[in-house]
C-alpha cells in the first residue's frame, strides 16, 4: 500500500466518453476552420478525421473508432430518422414525375456504374455490389449541409426526397446482393434467402414498430414540444440500440422509423420537434470518424478506377434527373443543381463493406480500395457540391434568389 | 405624375373585383415556405382564370379575380382559381392558406421577393417590410366618376368596423394569441402612409392634394398610400383594404357581395352625407372591431348612438336587401347574416382549433386544409367556419 494508490494509473485508461469528447472538440475545431474559408463544416470534420486517422497521424486507430462506434450510430440514426420524415408519399403521388425521376436516377446510376466497371474489367459480382452502393447518396451530407445553410425550397426538398428513395433502393439492392454473394461462396440456400430477408424484413419491422410506439406515446403526452423531444430522442436511441443488438442495418431501421412516423401519423400526434439540434454533437463525431476510417493509401490502389466510378455515377444520376426534371414542377436550371446535390456518397458504403468483409474477408478486400477511394474523394468534394447547389438555387437562408 | 395621369377612368358602376393575399406553407410543420417564385412558374404553365402575382415576401402570393357584375360568377371564378392554385401547390408539396396572419412564423426568417418595388419598400421601411407578411383581401368597386368614388370612400368609411369584424382572421401572430380578432391591422398601422384618405369631396380637390404630396416627395404614386379605403383612378374603382383574407374563398366572395350591395345602396340612395366626424371616430371604431370582432361597439357619427357591430351589420344587410337582389347576391347575404347572427367567425374558429389540438402547427395545418377544401370534418373542432 502506498500513499498514492488513490491515483489512477498513468496514462489513464481511455474510455468511450473521453474519446467522444476529444473527437468532438477536434471536429469542432476543423468545422470552425472550414467555416472561415466558406467551406461546409462537414468538410472540416472529415479533414480533421483524415489528419488524426490512418492516413495521417494515426492517433485515431481502429480501437478508438470502435469505441466511438455507438456515437457514430446515434448520429447516423438521427440523420436517417430526419431524412425519413422528409419522405412524403403523398407528394410522390401528386407529382408523379418526381417519383419517376427518383426511379430513373437510381436505375441509370446503377447501370452506368456497372457498365463502366465491367468495361474496365471488374468482375460481375464486385461490379454489381459497387453499383448498388453507388446508387445511394449520403443522407448525412445532404441533410446536414441543408441544415447548416438553413436551406429551404424546391431543390432542397426534392434532393432530400430523392436521397431518401435512392437510399432505400440501395439498401434493398445491397441486401439482395448478399444472396448472390452467399451463392458465390457456396453458402447453403437457406442462408442465401434468409440473410437478406432477415436484414430487410427485421430492419423495416423494427422501424415500423418504433414509429407505432412513438405515435402512441406522442398521443399520450399531448402537444408539449419539450416532452415530445425527450420521448422522441429516447425512441431513436432505443431503435438504434435494437438495430445494433439484432445486427440489423441501423440506417434502414431508422429510415423506416422516420418514413413511418411521417406517413402513418394521420392524426398528427407527433410534433415536428427538431431532434437534429441535439444530434449535432453526434454528427461531428460521425464525420471525424468517417475521415479517420478512410485511408489515403487506397487512392494508390484504387484511385484511377474510383474516378471512373465517380464519373459513371454522376453521369447516370444526371441523365436520370435531367431527362425528367423539366416535366415535374421545377424551374429551368434547377435540374442541374439537383444533380450536383446528389453527388455525396453514402456511409452505406461502410456498412455494406463491413458486412460483406465480415462474412467473406477476401471479397471485401478486392472491392474496398476502389469504393473507399471514391468515398474519400466524395467525402471531400460532396459537401462542397451540395453547398454550391443549394446556394446557387437561392435556397440558403439570407441569400437572395 | 401630371393631372392627366391621375385622371379617374370611369368604370362600370358597382362592378367588383377581388384581390386575395395568401400564405404559402410547407407541408412538414406548416410554417411559411419561400417558394413563391417556383409556384408562380408552375402556374404560368397551367391555364387558369384571373391572375396570380408575387407579393412583398417570398412566402406570399396574390390572387386576383377578373371584373364581375354578379355574385355567382365571382364566387365561381374564385373557386376555379383556388383549384388551380391548390393543384400547382400540390405538385410542389406546398399548402396554401387563407387567414390574415400566419400563426407562428418568425418575421426575421422572411425574405423579400426580388423585384425593384419590393426592394425599395424594404429599403424605406426596414423591418416593417418583413413584418408586412400579413394577408389581406382587397375589394374593388367600380365607380362612374371621381366624385362618386370620393363619396363612396367617405361613406364606406362608416362601415369599416363591419368589414374588419366580418373578415377578422388573425388572432395569432408570431406564436402568440394576440387577444385581437384582427391583429393584422395593427401591423398596417405602423406604416406612416396608412390611415384614411383626406376629407375632400371632389376629384379636382383630391388631385390637388395628391400633387401636393407628390411635390413634397412624400409619395410617387397612389400605391404608396396604405389607406383603409382609397380611390384607384387607373382602374376607376374604390378599393377597400381593411379585410383580413378570410379562411375560405367562399367567404371572400360573400364579403365582396356585401360591399357591392352596400356600395349600390350608398350611391343610389345617398342615405347620409359624408361627414368629417366619421374620421373623428374612425380609430375608436376600428379598434373595437379589431379587438372584439362583431361583439365590439361602434359609435355612429350621424346618430351618436353606440351600437353592437353585429347588430349594425344585420341592420345594414336588411337595408341593402333589394340591392343585393339586383346583383344576384340575395342568398349570399342571407348566409352572411346567419353566420353573423350565429357568431360563426374565422378568428373564433382558429382559436377553437388551437384549444382542441394544442399546437399552432395544427392551427396552420387546418387553416390550409380548410382553404384548399381538403378538410375532413372529423378533424375539426367545430365545423362552423365561414
Amino acid at each position: 500500500m502506498s500513499a498514492f494508490d488513490f491515483l489512477p494509473p498513468f496514462p489513464p485508461a481511455s474510455s468511450p466518453v473521453l474519446v467522444f469528447g476529444l473527437l468532438l472538440l477536434a471536429g469542432f475545431a476543423g468545422g470552425e476552420l472550414a467555416q472561415r474559408v466558406r467551406l461546409p463544416r462537414i468538410t472540416g470534420y472529415v479533414v480533421i478525421g483524415l489528419v488524426l486517422g490512418a492516413s495521417g497521424l494515426g492517433l485515431v486507430d481502429t480501437r478508438i473508432t470502435g469505441e466511438a462506434r455507438m456515437f457514430v450510430n446515434l448520429g447516423l440514426g438521427i440523420v436517417l430518422f430526419e431524412l425519413g420524415r422528409r419522405l412524403d408519399f403523398r407528394w410522390l403521388w401528386r407529382d408523379r414525375w418526381l417519383a419517376a425521376t427518383a426511379l430513373s436516377e437510381c436505375v441509370l446510376s446503377f447501370f452506368f456504374i456497372y457498365g463502366a466497371l465491367a468495361y474496365f474489367g471488374v468482375e460481375p459480382l464486385p461490379a454489381t455490389v459497387a453499383a448498388a452502393i453507388g446508387v445511394a447518396t449520403s443522407p448525412a451530407v445532404v441533410m446536414l449541409v441543408a441544415q447548416e445553410l438553413r436551406a429551404e425550397g424546391q431543390v432542397t426538398e426534392r434532393a432530400l426526397n430523392l436521397v431518401a428513395i435512392n437510399s432505400v433502393v440501395a439498401f434493398v439492392l445491397a441486401a439482395m446482393l448478399l444472396s448472390w454473394l452467399h451463392h458465390e461462396y457456396r453458402a447453403g440456400w437457406l442462408t442465401m434467402i434468409l440473410h437478406p430477408a432477415y436484414l430487410l424484413g427485421a430492419s423495416l419491422l423494427t422501424g415500423y414498430l418504433a414509429s407505432g410506439a412513438t405515435i402512441v406515446l406522442a398521443r399520450a403526452i399531448g402537444k408539449h414540444e419539450e416532452r415530445q423531444l425527450v420521448m422522441l430522442l429516447a425512441m431513436i436511441v432505443l431503435a438504434v440500440g435494437c438495430a445494433a443488438a439484432l445486427e440489423l442495418s441501423v440506417m434502414l431501421t431508422l429510415l423506416a422509423f422516420g418514413v413511418a412516423s411521417r406517413n402513418l401519423d394521420r392524426s398528427h400526434h407527433l410534433m415536428q420537434v427538431d431532434v437534429s439540434r441535439v444530434g449535432q454533437i453526434f454528427f461531428v463525431v460521425l464525420f471525424v470518424v468517417t475521415g479517420a476510417l478512410l485511408d489515403v493509401r487506397d487512392l494508390f490502389a484504387g484511385g484511377a478506377l474510383a474516378l471512373v466510378y465517380i464519373a459513371a455515377r454522376f453521369i447516370g444520376k444526371s441523365i436520370g434527373v435531367l431527362s425528367l426534371a423539366h416535366l415535374s414542377g421545377i424551374r429551368a436550371g434547377s435540374g442541374g443543381l439537383l444533380c450536383l446535390a446528389l453527388t455525396p456518397m453514402s456511409g452505406l458504403a461502410f456498412e455494406m463493406m463491413q458486412r460483406t468483409t465480415q462474412v467473406y474477408p477476401e471479397f471485401g478486400s478486392t472491392l474496398a480500395p476502389m469504393v473507399m477511394s471514391a468515398v474519400l474523394l466524395l467525402e471531400l468534394a460532396g459537401p462542397i457540391a451540395v453547398q454550391f447547389a443549394l446556394r446557387k438555387a437561392g435556397e440558403a437562408q439570407g441569400e437572395a434568389k | 405624375m401630371t393631372y392627366d395621369a391621375l385622371e379617374f377612368k370611369p368604370s362600370y358602376p358597382f362592378s367588383v373585383g377581388v384581390e386575395l393575399e395568401l400564405q404559402i406553407l410547407n407541408s412538414r410543420d406548416y410554417n411559411l415556405a419561400r417558394d413563391a417564385a417556383d409556384l408562380l412558374a408552375v402556374l404560368q404553365k397551367t391555364p387558369h382564370p384571373g391572375e396570380v402575382k408575387p407579393e412583398i415576401t417570398e412566402s406570399m402570393i396574390e390572387l386576383n379575380s377578373s371584373v364581375h357584375y354578379r355574385y355567382d360568377t365571382l364566387a365561381a371564378e374564385l373557386e376555379r382559381i383556388r383549384d388551380a392554385l391548390v393543384d400547382a401547390a400540390g405538385r410542389l408539396n406546398l399548402c396554401i392558406a387563407g387567414g390574415g396572419s400566419h400563426p407562428f412564423h418568425a418575421w426575421t426568417d422572411r425574405r423579400i421577393y426580388p423585384t425593384e418595388r419590393f426592394r425599395r419598400i424594404l429599403e424605406t421601411y426596414g423591418y416593417l417590410a418583413k413584418q408586412f407578411t400579413i394577408f389581406g383581401q382587397h375589394v374593388h368597386i367600380g365607380c362612374p366618376d371621381g366624385d362618386a368614388a370620393l363619396y363612396l370612400v367617405h361613406t364606406l368609411a362608416r362601415y369599416v368596423p363591419h368589414f374588419i369584424a366580418l373578415s377578422a382572421s388573425s388572432p395569432f401572430q408570431q406564436g402568440e394569441d394576440t387577444s385581437y380578432h384582427s391583429s393584422r391591422l395593427n401591423t398596417v398601422s405602423a406604416f406612416p402612409l396608412s390611415g384614411q384618405a383626406p376629407f375632400v369631396q371632389s376629384w379636382s380637390e383630391f388631385v390637388q392634394y395628391f400633387n401636393k404630396m407628390k411635390g413634397y416627395a412624400v409619395v410617387e404614386s397612389m400605391k404608396d398610400f396604405y389607406w383603409d379605403i382609397r380611390p384607384k383612378p387607373e382602374y376607376g374603382t374604390v378599393e377597400i383594404r381593411v379585410f383580413d383574407t378570410p379562411l375560405t374563398v367562399e367567404r371572400a366572395a360573400l364579403l365582396a357581395a356585401y360591399v357591392q350591395a352596400l356600395a349600390r345602396y350608398l350611391l343610389h340612395e345617398r342615405p347620409f352625407a359624408p361627414t368629417r366626424d366619421v374620421y373623428l371616430l374612425h380609430n375608436h371604431n376600428r379598434f373595437q372591431a379589431c379587438r372584439y370582432g362583431s361583439a365590439g361597439t361602434l359609435i355612429d357619427a350621424c346618430t351618436q348612438r353606440h351600437v353592437r357591430i353585429r347588430d349594425d351589420v344585420l341592420a345594414t344587410i336588411d337595408a341593402v336587401a333589394h340591392h343585393a337582389r339586383d346583383i344576384g347576391a340575395e342568398r349570399a347575404l342571407h348566409r352572411l347574416a346567419s353566420d353573423v347572427a350565429g357568431g360563426r367567425e374565422d378568428a373564433a374558429w382558429l382559436r377553437e382549433q388551437y384549444r382542441s389540438h394544442g399546437s399552432l402547427n395544427d392551427v396552420a395545418r387546418l387553416q390550409s386544409a380548410l382553404w384548399m377544401g381538403t378538410l375532413k370534418t372529423a378533424d375539426v373542432a367545430t365545423g362552423n367556419a365561414s
